[in-house]
């Protein structure tokens, strides 16, 4: 029994112990690290993603832009007015009623007011 | 030294050593002294500067009617170098891009890395494109985004609008001469990309945002335009005159309200376009006004207090030789008032008129009257017509001048002549450009009106602007221009065409009326400008032709700008267009 107990080396649990914490420490340093920086492309990936997809719709934007300007320019509404699809009859001066704006002095007692607040 | 396994042990550890000092070594010899050396290196092969190009600013109207926007297109380029089946390529490529095959056969059939197939792609054609190859898992056929000019409304104030090349640079019109703000400053962005050429979005470097072009707002209202555009059309189906101009012009301020051409050319479909379907006539074009330009004779010597309105001048019965050449009337005038000089068109009146008032003081007038500069229009190519200096003149110039010969002027400085007599003797820059604002409203710049100079007295300008609403009328010259409702103010002018070589020619004519209305307090000043007009001979005046196409601009655009008319003139007027005869030749 004592013989055996000779040949074996002693283990210091104590110390083994604080090693085996900091190695496992560093190791989970090390792996966070690598997950970070991976997090990191991961991200860069999405920015970019979202980039072009902003870019995609901005250029949808413009291009519907595009089209209603296209749609509702003088030319185009003056060939669909030849085509029939529109129909314009010009008003005739003695349907016009013109009414005369006064000219109203600035001091005027009673003023044409509208109140935000009243809620009835 | 026993050699036990001790030794043996250290010598192993030992070579270890050595080798990983001799990497580390290494190591910290390429990370720390060549550091510099190969990150440039390294940046140089994975490292681009990525350009971030800027939008052109759009064009818009008085109303913010959009005139030029740009529209998203994609470029279709090859690298041949990475084509992997190039005739399946060949054949989806011409099938999809509307291309000869034969033509990108032989495109495709090089070693060469950039071949452009196609610009101007529309964003949904290019879509549709890049999925077929995806499904064909076809390679080497890259798309590359690019932004086109559209122009919505084709034809309408081409030569106003201008139009850009294929790098976006302005060439023509606001596009030519307002390009440093509608073309903006494009970005930058220093970018790495991996071995298959995507960014690595976490190295990315220094970045510059770019700043768009700003937005250009125009003084021309697209509704007047529209008008100005349709009778211009119609003149020219009813007279096919070789060229014609019509300018609408607020005298108050110099906008210019609306600017029309003939020849004209679509701004969307330029490639058939010839040089001479470019030219903006109103700026690019000179020509002899004729007796329109009689206003500066009559407004000279009446500012001069050489003459009152109704001052008479013998007209000499129709023939007055001067330094040897005998000058002409249409008719036979006795005696004149200066007024009725310009009511009746008297050539001779006109002549005497500025013989009394000398060479050198005419020629004055004429200067200040903005004739022989350049107006300062924000458009490019504009010409300072032709004038010469008095030492230059001959003997009977001083007799030509004052009727409108041996003169050239453009249209739009004998617009701005003439909305000098409506805005009281005030000249005014005329201007295209209202505001320069960016893409979100916030102003830039506002151009606010500039007065040159005061031509003639305040006075002096009511004066001619009363004799001129006597040629609007049945004792006039233009009784056609009349438009019932309204008083106008104007004047006719019809001169023969100066030819290529010099001289005149025979039979043609370039016709014109320039006018205000209402002549009480003007809105707008417009002037009708036909070249070389097919029609009778007896009809070709300016009076005649267009004189009654000033007539429908001016009620249509009465009309829109709702001018109150006033009824007893609307009353009096009588609503058939006054027939001229043969005799009303100016």
């Amino acid at each position: 029994m004592s013989r055996s107990r000779r040949n074996w080396n002693e283990v210091n649990a104590a110390s083994l112990a604080r090693w085996i914490v900091l190695t496992g420490f560093l190791a989970l340093t090390g792996l966070i690290y690598v997950y970070l920086t991976l997090q990191l492309y991961h991200l860069g990936d999405r920015k970019k993603a979202l980039e072009t997809e902003v870019s995609n719709l901005k250029m949808q934007n413009e291009v519907a832009s595009a089209q209603i300007a296209a749609l509702t320019s003088r030319a185009a509404l003056q060939r669909r007015l030849k085509e029939g699809y529109l129909k314009m009859i010009p008003i005739a001066e003695h349907n016009i009623v013109r009414l005369t704006i006064p000219n109203r002095n600035p001091d005027d007692a009673i003023q044409p007011v509208s109140n935000p607040r009243s809620t009835r | 030294m026993k050699w036990n396994s001790r030794t043996r042990c250290a010598i192993v550890c030992l070579g270890f050593i050595l080798l990983f000092s001799l990497f580390s070594f290494r190591l910290i010899y390429l990370q720390m002294v060549k550091h510099d050396q190969y990150a440039g290196l390294a940046a140089e092969k994975h490292v681009i500067k990525q350009p971030i190009f800027a939008e052109r600013g759009t064009i818009l109207d008085a109303n913010n009617e959009v005139l030029a926007h740009n529209v998203p297109v994609e470029t279709v380029v090859v690298d041949a170098t990475h084509l992997n089946d190039v005739e399946t390529t060949v054949d989806l490529v011409s099938k999809e891009l509307q291309l000869p095959r034969g033509e990108v056969s032989e495109k495709l059939h090089t070693d060469r890395r950039y071949i452009v197939l196609k610009r101007e792609v529309a964003k949904a054609n290019a879509d549709s494109f890049r999925q077929q190859l995806r499904a064909k898992n076809l390679r080497g056929i890259y798309f590359e985004r690019d932004a086109t000019r559209i122009y919505p409304n084709g034809v309408m104030l081409c030569h106003v609008i201008g139009f850009t090349d294929f790098d976006h640079k302005g060439i023509q019109g606001v596009e030519g001469s307002l390009d440093e703000y509608l073309h903006g400053q494009d970005g930058y962005r220093y970018i790495e990309h991996n071995r298959a050429g995507q960014e690595i979005v976490l190295y990315r470097g220094q970045e510059r945002a770019p700043r768009n072009g700003y937005q250009v707002h125009l003084t021309i209202d697209l509704n007047l335009q529209n008008i100005v555009e349709n009778e211009i059309d119609a003149a020219m189906r009813e007279y096919s005159p070789k060229k014609a101009t019509i300018i609408l012009m607020r005298p108050q301020t110099g906008e210019i309200l609306a600017m029309a051409n003939r020849p004209a050319f679509d701004l969307n479909k330029r490639s058939d376009t010839k040089p001479e379907q470019m030219k903006n006539r109103a700026i690019c074009d000179m020509m002899e006004p004729g007796s329109t330009f009689k206003i500066v004779t009559a407004a000279a010597a009446i500012n001069e207090h050489k003459f009152g309105l109704d001052s008479y001048i013998f007209c000499e019965n129709g023939v007055w030789n001067y330094g040897g050449t005998p000058l002409h009337d249409h008719a036979a005038f006795g005696d004149l008032s200066v007024k009725d000089i310009l009511v009746k068109s008297s050539n001779i009146g006109a002549a005497k008129l500025a013989v009394t008032l000398g060479d050198q003081k005419f020629y004055e007038y004429i200067r200040r009257f903005g004739f022989g500069d350049r107006t300062g229009i924000e458009l490019p190519g504009e010409i300072s017509g032709l004038l010469r200096s008095p030492q230059l003149w001959s003997k009977i110039s001083i007799t030509h001048i004052p009727m409108g010969h041996e003169i050239g002027v453009t249209p739009l400085q004998m617009a701005t002549a003439m909305s000098a007599i409506a805005n009281g003797g005030k000249l005014m820059t005329p201007r295209i450009v209202k505001s320069i604002t960016t893409a979100d409203g916030k102003t830039i710049s506002t151009l606010k009106p500039i007065v040159l100079r005061q031509v003639i007295s305040p006075q002096t300008a009511n004066q001619i602007g009363m004799a001129l609403r006597g040629v609007v009328s049945d004792r006039g010259t233009a009784a056609a221009a009349a438009v019932p409702g309204f008083t106008i103010a104007g004047k006719t002018g019809t001169a023969q065409k100066v030819g290529p070589h010099g001289g005149y020619e025979k039979g043609k004519e370039v016709v014109s009326f320039c006018g205000y209305l209402p002549a009480e307090h003007p809105e707008f000043v417009g002037l009708v400008v036909l070249d070389d007009a097919q029609t009778k001979p007896e009809q070709n005046y300016g009076g005649t032709v267009a004189g009654p196409i000033f007539s429908h601009i001016a009620e249509k655009a009465a009309r829109y700008l709702d001018l109150e008319p006033h009824e007893e003139i609307r009353r009096a007027t009588p609503v058939e267009r006054v027939a001229l005869t043969s005799s009303s030749r100016h």
